[in-house]
């Protein structure tokens, strides 16, 4: 009975350790609201560090022409992406029409998208350090086929 | 002696633990930011950009396509031939606050002055589409976007650190009929 104890506790030990892992990155939030012409509610919250990983499972074939317009940028998005990490919250940018407010935040350690209309309302937040991982590991997909 | 030694070595841990406290309590560099607005009052549309200084800084000298390379952008020798750029600008630092050119067409005024440290230009336009534009630029700025011109080079990221460690300023506003544009610089991460 003891030794059950034990071997539960390490099963639920690892699985905790494991979760904490996998969450380490944050979390992917994708939030959709749509009114009409039906009334529909998607709702996602994955861990980001799912992204790169799963980046790495694309064959890298497919990545080729995407690497090749990527790489050229990396320099800025390292640099973007390294000083908004840094950085305090801010409003980026922010759009207002009659029917549509679209908002693109830095909100702490994510990128926040959100599109507000009158048919829907769409919210994504990703954290930075998975976009700058799944970005690292797309530039780089070429780069290890052909070396 | 041993008595004078344990007094000083009291004092410098007191002097060490206000000297640490001092150090926490100092605020943080304050981030400041450029926003850019832009308003239409016709189509009900705003648009608005804030982009921290310190982004912009490090953002730069990574770009290097077309004339801007490495923080700096060329504007060739060409531009530049015969004249003495920073000759130019002390005289207008050194210049009392004064108007320095007025021209007046049928269809538009043009102002260029010097006022409390900032050069400023005012364009009107009084005929057709009717704009105005007021453009407000410190010194201090326009002598760090020249600072390193013997390479034909306006230094662009030397413009910006001085833009961050002046202080709040509107920069530039455009209006015409429908929209208005304003660029300024101050430490509110929203444009609100």
């Amino acid at each position: 009975m003891i030794l059950l104890g034990k071997i539960a506790l390490g099963i639920t030990g690892t699985m905790l350790a494991g979760l904490g892992v996998v969450c380490s990155e944050g979390m992917i939030e994708v939030n959709v609201v749509e009114r009409q012409p039906e009334v529909h509610h998607v709702y996602v919250l994955a861990p980001a560090m799912l992204v790169p990983i799963a980046a790495h499972f694309i064959p890298r074939r497919d990545l080729t022409q995407a690497a090749e317009q990527l790489r050229p940028y990396m320099p800025t998005i390292r640099a973007a992406m390294s000083q908004l990490r840094e950085c305090d919250d801010f409003v980026l940018v922010d759009v207002k029409d009659r029917d549509q407010h679209v908002e693109v935040q830095k909100l702490g350690g994510s990128l926040v998208v959100d599109v507000k209309d009158q048919d829907e309302t769409v919210h994504v937040s990703t954290p930075i350090r998975a976009i700058s991982n799944t970005l690292e590991q797309l530039a780089a997909a070429n780069s290890e086929t052909t070396n | 002696m041993r008595k004078t030694t344990q007094v000083v070595g009291v004092f410098c841990l007191m002097a060490a633990s206000v000297t640490g406290m001092a150090a926490s309590a100092m605020p943080a560099a304050t981030e400041r930011y450029l926003h850019v607005k832009v308003e239409d009052a016709k189509e009900g549309e705003s648009v608005n950009v804030n982009i921290p200084l310190s982004i912009a800084e490090k953002l730069i000298p990574t770009v290097n396509k077309g004339k801007l390379h490495d923080g700096h952008v060329s504007i060739g020798h060409a531009d530049m031939d015969g004249i003495d750029v920073k000759g130019l600008l002390e005289a207008i630092r050194s210049a009392p606050d004064n108007e320095f050119v007025t021209v007046k067409q049928k269809d538009q005024d043009v102002r260029v002055a010097k006022s409390n440290g900032n050069l400023i230009v005012h364009v009107r336009s009084t005929e057709g589409e009717k704009e105005n534009v007021d453009i407000t630029v410190p010194l201090k700025i326009v002598d760090a976007l020249f600072s390193n011109t013997k390479d034909g080079d306006l230094d662009l990221v030397a413009a910006i650190h001085a833009l961050s460690d002046a202080g709040d300023a509107l920069l530039i506003t455009v209006q015409d009929a429908s929209q208005h544009v304003r660029i300024w610089v101050d430490s509110r991460s929203n444009a609100e």
